[in-house]
């Protein structure tokens, strides 16, 4: 699917993939550069894991990420934040995995083998680089600061980005950049570590953030997407009983369906859903 | 019917097989299409296309004659643009469809996505099921007959053209209102629907113009125009033209309208300064011989590129701010200098291209007077983004100047107080405007280079989307860029002056390793060959001038470009107004202006010891004040700005200093 929404941007790729969670364990991934840099970092997350007693169960560096499994029972929250001191996070959880670096859709899935990996659901993103030079950090899927396994992608601008970071910097939220993407992120992990349902998160981001995006959301269990009032951003859906797709274009979905015409619906303006596992 | 198999073929190489084989009259059937984009774009031959599945955005595009059908869905900007022909879509449209038509019959038996028919001119697209909002949004002309249910706003600021619903209204938008529809309407429609095999049973409701915007309520007081050297440039408060300003607002209780770019004093390449003794430059008889001036631009992706005498254009205005004859005549300059000319928003007329070499098309949000024949007999295409005098603003075009003549070449009806959008219908961020520019080359086989113009505002965000958009080049306009017609606020105090338009824009290139890497041609208040000279060493490889050509044609600057009165027969329409225009001996003027330019330059190019006016660089500047240097971050160098008399003493106070 990636591949046919390659004309939106080559820049930079990522996925957010889900798999079986194993109890008690976190999957975390470190953007960690390449050689003595990241032997630095390694260490100095080692350090991190040791201070908050968690366990490595497997590790490994491909391409400039480092990625380790640790048993880890404590305070997510507290202990991401104290990683990212130590290098830039990609992502936490106990399911999810983000993959993402610069490069098109193509030299991303060679690099890290994105084909190869068998999992439940995920979401991906291709990057056009318009206001900040090509970086990995820079790239798309974002992780929920702080939250685990919650990651989005979104094509859009949230126009009241200060003043909603503000709001949520005050409940000692902390960010990482200044995309505006990260914040969608943090907004709806807030509402669903406050235990409201993703839909109704989902719903509330329609009428908090103000701006134009279309997003896509993922989970452990769900899935679902938010389209503001203004719909200046595409988005498109294939759903049948075995499989849910949305993209910002057909032609990303007709991938999936090469040679045939398939039956698609345009999510309306101001609208989210969501699916279970 | 010969078949076209996108699984094979690369979308450009289809549409250059399929517009081969139409000129030989042969119907083409488009197979394993995949939703892909820009199938069938500038296609202008009276043959079928079945397309055997889902079709992209711009599906039928720019084309005209062909009889278009799409058995799957049809993404953003069906038939955009489309002139004769029809498009017929089984499935669903997504939004914009028959964006800008100006005629043709576009047909969709499904559901049409938001702003279906936007800015459309002529011709009808119907839709068998329901419209998103806003359907018919700034439409001109033309009918929208949406057989299920509207969707909110529709109609939104239409100026003409009907809608026809058969399902609910959700809501009307501003200035619209419902009204009685004729027995002739409903036959037509009803034949319409039979033709295409729509049923319906139904009644029809019926959205026109309201006619509540089309004017302004109150006109403007007419008064003795005070020249722009009477009021510019002093610190006094309540000077005779800020007197007549709030008298006036008290008269007509809204903004004013007038001519012309910022008026008050804005940093500018007047207070740069060369670094180096010029005095011996200007004394060499053979100067132009010695200095290369020679340019071209826009073959960064392998277009024919635009080749210029000198780094100098002649910047975009429309036929409708000016008269005819003034374009003319500055066509006919633009030839005499060997440089470009450009359209503006008016459309192409023939006499505009008869007479220049090298014409540049402008494309606005309101698409008037854009079209495929004129695109292809364009010499560069430009995609206005904003305007230095205005940012962010649409055009205006008073209803005096509205006359019959260039309301058919714009396809809007004649007399009305013209408010063009502000933004294009399907550029609403930087990954639509590369689909767009796409579509652009596609129609015209990627021989035509692409411009954006963009309005000075957050030029160091804008010049980086500009680069990735895979445009040609960059216009950039500053705010003492003058138009026909504005706000006097947004003129004055909306945007950034040409200055530091040019410093953000390289700025913003130098943050992502883009230095040099799109050309620049800035323009906005440029008025000799100094202050070209100057744009270039800062970093611009071209200019272009715009109110300085005008008035080397006879503008007296009065400001009341918006009237279409003008006493000179520039900003007018009005014929008696416009037989003032001595077109032959105007376009000598501008000739001559433009060669004084080219001397200024190539003197000065000469004076600093340089052969191409490419060696200019920033070292061979100061800045002759703190905002100056503040925004350029040249060295401040005030003693430059000392008068250069007793000549002698110049010389030796920069003797003393190098």
């Amino acid at each position: 699917m990636l591949y046919g929404c390659q004309h939106r941007g080559r820049d930079s790729t990522g996925f957010a993939l889900y798999h079986e969670a194993t109890a008690d364990q976190l999957m975390l991934r470190f953007l960690v550069g390449d050689g003595s840099e990241a032997k630095g970092a390694i260490d100095h997350i080692k350090e991190i894991l040791q201070e908050y007693n968690a366990t490595i169960v497997e590790e490994e560096t491909i391409g400039n990420n480092y990625r380790v499994r640790v048993i880890f029972t404590g305070d997510i929250q507290a202990f991401s934040y104290a990683l990212d001191h130590a290098a830039k996070v990609i992502s936490v959880g106990s399911s999810l995995e983000i993959i993402k670096d610069i490069g098109d859709a193509h030299q991303v899935d060679e690099r890290y083998h994105v084909q190869s990996s068998l999992g439940t659901h995920g979401i991906g993103h291709v990057r056009l680089a318009t206001e900040s030079d090509v970086k990995p950090e820079a790239a798309h899927p974002f992780w929920a600061t702080g939250f685990a396994d919650i990651a989005i992608v979104h094509n859009g601008q949230i126009t009241n980005y200060w003043k909603m970071r503000r709001a949520l910097e005050s409940k000692d939220f902390e960010f990482r950049t200044e995309n505006d993407s990260e914040l969608i992120a943090v907004f709806l992990a807030e509402r669903l570590s406050q235990g409201t349902p993703l839909e109704a998160a989902l719903a509330q981001s329609i009428e908090e953030l103000d701006g134009t995006f279309s997003f896509l959301v993922s989970t452990k269990d769900e899935l679902g997407f938010a389209k503001d009032h203004l719909a200046a951003k595409p988005m498109v859906k294939y759903e049948s009983d075995e499989l849910v797709a949305i993209a910002s274009e057909e032609v990303s979905l007709n991938r999936l369906f090469p040679g045939q015409t398939i039956s698609i619906t345009e999510p309306l303006p101001g609208t989210y859903f969501t699916w279970s596992k | 019917m010969v078949q076209v198999d996108l699984a094979t073929l690369s979308v450009t190489e289809a549409n250059r097989t399929m517009r081969q084989l139409a000129e030989q009259g042969h119907d083409l059937e488009v197979i394993n299409p995949d939703a892909r984009h820009h199938i069938g774009v500038g296609l202008v031959a009276p043959v079928k296309v079945h397309i055997r599945g889902s079709a992209g955005y711009f599906c039928a595009g720019l084309a005209d004659g062909a009889r278009f059908e799409v058995d799957g869905n049809a993404g953003w900007g069906l038939a955009d643009n489309i002139y004769h022909g029809s498009v017929v879509v089984n499935g669903n449209a997504s939004a914009i469809a028959a964006v800008a038509i100006r005629g043709a019959e576009v047909v969709v038996k499904g559901n049409l996505g938001s702003r279906a028919g936007q800015v459309m001119k002529s011709g009808t697209l119907c839709c068998g099921g329901n419209a998103s909002f806003m359907a018919g949004y700034m439409m001109y002309g033309g009918r929208l007959i949406i057989l299920g249910d509207s969707g909110e706003k529709v109609g939104d600021d239409l100026t003409g053209g009907e809608i026809y619903v058969g399902g609910k209204i959700q809501s009307l938008g501003s200035d619209v209102q419902q009204t009685d529809i004729g027995r002739d309407e409903s036959d037509s429609v009803m034949e319409f629907l039979e033709r295409y095999q729509l049923p319906f049973s139904g009644e029809l409701k019926k959205i026109v113009n309201a006619g509540k915007k089309l004017r302004y309520k109150n006109e403007e007081a007419r008064t003795r125009p005070i020249p722009f050297f009477t009021f510019s440039g002093t610190a006094d408060y309540w000077n005779h033209k800020v007197q007549e300003d709030i008298f006036i607002k008290s008269q007509i209780g809204r903004y004013r309208i007038r001519g012309y770019g910022a008026s008050r004093p804005l940093p500018h390449f007047t207070d740069l300064a060369f670094k180096h003794d010029l005095s011996a430059a200007g004394t060499d008889a053979d100067v132009l011989d010695k200095i290369d001036l020679e340019t071209k631009i826009g073959d960064k992706s392998g277009a024919t590129p635009l080749s210029l005498s000198m780094p100098v254009m002649i910047a975009p205005m429309s036929f409708g701010a000016l008269s005819k004859s003034t374009k003319v005549a500055l066509a006919i300059a633009s030839r005499l200098s060997r440089t470009s000319e450009n359209t503006g928003e008016g459309g192409l007329t023939d006499d505009q291209r008869r007479e220049a070499d090298q014409i540049i098309m402008q494309c606005l949000g309101g698409r008037l007077g854009w079209n495929i024949h004129d695109m292809r007999r364009a010499n560069a295409l430009e995609i206005y983004i904003s305007q230095g005098a205005k940012p962010g603003f649409g055009g205006q075009l008073m209803a005096k100047k509205v006359t019959k003549e260039l309301a058919e070449i714009r396809g809007i009806p004649a007399g009305i107080d013209l408010r063009s959008p502000s933004r294009h219908p399907d550029i609403l961020g930087a990954d639509d405007l590369i689909i767009k520019i796409e579509e652009f080359r596609e129609a015209t086989d990627y021989k035509l280079p692409i411009s954006l113009k963009l309005g000075a505002g957050r030029v160091r965000d804008d010049i980086k989307i500009a680069l990735k958009s895979g445009a040609d080049f960059v216009e950039l306009d500053g705010s003492q860029g003058s138009t026909g017609a504005s706000s006097s606020e947004v003129l004055e105090y909306v945007g950034i002056p040409t200055l530091a338009a040019i410093q953000e824009a390289l700025d913003g290139l130098a943050e992502i390793d883009g230095s040099g890497q799109i050309p620049i041609v800035i323009m906005g208040g440029i008025k000799d060959g100094a202050d070209v000279a100057k744009a270039l060493a800062l970093g611009a490889n071209a200019t272009a001038v715009g109110t300085a050509a005008i008035i080397a044609g006879g503008c007296i600057s009065c400001m009341q470009c918006h009237v279409g009165t003008c006493v000179v027969g520039i900003a007018t329409q009005d014929p008696e107004h416009e037989k003032r225009y001595n077109v032959p001996a105007e376009a000598l003027h501008i000739h001559h202006f433009l060669e004084n330019v080219r001397w200024q330059l190539a003197s000065i190019v000469d004076g600093l010891g340089y052969t191409d006016f490419r060696q200019l660089g920033r070292d061979d500047l100061v800045a002759l004040t703190p905002e100056a240097a503040e925004i350029t971050r040249l060295p401040y160098a005030p003693e430059y700005s000392r008068k250069p008399k007793p000549f002698a003493q110049f010389k030796t106070l920069l003797t003393e200093r190098f």
